[in-house]
């Protein structure tokens, strides 16, 4: 609010202290967040630096396991054997907090279950097809924690640039203008105490020559 | 099993053989492959359609391109010669190539049943069939248009001489796992095929130990997949397939409560193709060398019965052998190409 709008009364000064000291916490808060947050974040880029690779080793695997199976058994054992598979990945999604900003949290329940619970036989089903078969269960599971941990970078960078737009406004912006708010009612106040005591000398002044 | 075709009578063996030779003739020699492998997708379509694929990659140009083009044309053409073959055989030597020829009515069987299970259309099921074996494309086509699922089991067990076990279709029935059914039948398969074969004469002896030794060679990779996963001691057993020729029942059962795929190595020791997996064993434990190993061990044995009894099911036998070797190279050489998979790993996954 600008200066000249506000009216300069004691109650609106002792209102702009309250809003003042409010506004200086928190500040100090957002500043303690945004460096909390930040800190997070690295932590969090190292495990997606982490996830990354994990990610392209576990896909250039199973793609290979893939290819050697498809090309060993062919094509059709191979999408024979998947038909043959019951059980479908769920994927389950939860929420945790980090510094009181939710970020999801993603389990996968793959019924990563020994060769005889797939659904296809133990005995005709060759070792290629069942390599490849874990090559993919693990990606899956790779997968699924990368996208956690992706999703969570990226709702710390938003968080963080929302922190930092926040502690920015309350320093530049929210805090200067309180004070200077302040400074104007005060100058004010003094002013009209000085005009209160001036007009009280006169009124006696004029009292006493008459 | 099946219908036999004059049970009574030994077989046409001469004719049957002459046949076989004619078409063993056209079947690609070792240094094929080297050639291929540095052919592009395209040329090898054309060169596979010079070497006797002709009439199977100009039938399917028009539904399939490139590695599926290879893929279905080669299968397809196994499918022909070993049906004409089978159709062209008579008495007890019908009935052991038929017996032979079950694993692939077991193949469509489960394709059948695992595409219906899995929601597939009739059509897309149509296309991975390889009638390779006694029933033919439209006793499989009339299988895949039964109704349901039991519908198609007891339907399959009756054209081919199957008894299933209720307990097992009840449990299919139950959890649409067909993993037990499918068990089932692999060991039926060689239960059978073991019984088809007379031992009286030297060449049947010689079939008989082939059969055995992929009993065993078999129920190796099934004990050293179930070990990989953390599976031991009598759940393993009953996975094993009775009838190998150097592993009984003692042998396997002691292959099976090792911890370890190295501490099996060592129960591995006397076995014929130990040498063969040896490295794989000691280096690398990896499954997928040692079986590798394995199947190299194997197509070696039947070359060195192949020259032996030419008026016998050997020569025969020895054909379906290679033949089917020769369908599975070409798609290992042109899947692998295609996938970018490295021409020394395709080298070693070819079965020379």
């Amino acid at each position: 609010m600008p200066a000249h709008e506000i009216t300069p009364t004691r109650s609106v000064l002792l209102d702009l202290k309250r809003r003042i000291k409010l506004s200086q916490n928190g500040h100090k808060i957002m500043k303690m967040k945004r460096d909390g947050l930040i800190i997070e974040f690295f932590e969090v880029m190292e495990k997606a630096k982490e996830m990354r690779g994990s990610v392209v080793s576990d896909y250039q695997a199973a793609m290979e396991k893939i290819a050697i199976a498809t090309a060993v058994e062919g094509e059709i054992a191979v999408k024979s054997a998947a038909y043959a598979i019951k059980s479908e990945p769920q994927v389950e999604v939860g929420s945790k907090s980090i510094m009181g900003m939710t970020v999801p949290k993603v389990e996968a329940k793959i019924a990563r279950g020994n060769i005889l619970s797939k659904g296809y036989g133990v005995i005709s089903t060759s070792a290629y097809i069942e390599e490849a078969s874990e090559a993919f269960e693990k990606l899956l599971v790779t997968l699924v924690r990368a996208a956690e941990i992706e999703t969570t970078m990226k709702k710390l960078l938003d968080e963080i640039e929302k922190t930092k737009r926040r502690v920015n406004a309350l320093e530049f912006k929210v805090i200067p203008e309180l004070l200077e708010d302040k400074r104007f009612v005060e100058f004010r106040l003094e002013e009209m105490s000085r005009e209160e005591t001036i007009r009280l000398k006169y009124l006696k002044g004029k009292g006493e020559k008459a | 099993m099946f219908g036999r075709k004059g049970k009574e009578k030994k077989g046409n063996y001469a004719y049957a053989v002459a046949r076989v030779k004619a078409k063993k003739a056209q079947l690609m020699g070792e240094d094929t492959y080297s050639k291929m492998l540095m052919m592009s997708l395209p040329e090898i379509s054309r060169f596979i359609g010079e070497s006797g694929y002709q009439k199977e990659i100009a039938t399917l140009a028009g539904r399939y391109e490139g590695v599926d083009l290879i893929e279905h044309a080669t299968y397809s053409n196994m499918a022909n010669y070993f049906r004409d073959i089978l159709n062209a055989t008579t008495g007890e030597l019908h009935d052991m190539l038929a017996s032979y020829l079950e694993k692939w009515d077991i193949w469509n069987f489960k394709v059948i049943l695992r595409g219906r299970s899995f929601g597939m259309n009739a059509d897309d099921i149509k296309e991975d069939l390889v009638p390779a074996g006694e029933l033919d494309q439209q006793a499989l086509e009339k299988l895949l248009s039964l109704e349901s699922e039991e519908d198609i089991i007891i339907a399959y067990g009756r054209a081919a001489g199957v008894v299933f076990p209720a307990d097992l279709i009840s449990a299919y029935k139950e959890s649409g796992n067909p993993s037990e059914l499918e068990d089932f039948l692999e060991k039926d398969h060689y239960d059978t095929l073991l019984r088809s074969i007379d031992p009286s004469s030297r060449p049947t002896r010689l079939f008989q130990d082939y059969i055995r030794k992929e009993i065993d060679i078999t129920n190796v990779e099934t004990i050293l997949k179930l070990k990989a996963e953390g599976i031991h001691g009598e759940e393993v057993m009953k996975y094993i397939i009775p009838g190998g020729k150097q592993i009984d029942k003692k042998l396997a059962t002691q292959l099976a409560n090792a911890e370890t795929l190295s501490a099996a190595a060592n129960d591995l020791a006397p076995l014929d193709f130990y040498d063969d997996i040896k490295e794989a064993l000691d280096e690398t434990n990896s499954l997928r060398s040692i079986v590798a190993g394995m199947k190299k061990y194997h197509i070696r044995q039947a070359k060195t019965f192949s020259h032996l009894y030419p008026l016998s099911v050997i020569p025969i036998v020895d054909f379906m052998i290679h033949k089917e070797n020769e369908v599975n190279n070409i798609r290992i050489i042109a899947r692998g190409l295609n996938s970018g998979l490295d021409t020394d790993v395709i080298k070693e996954l070819l079965v020379i």
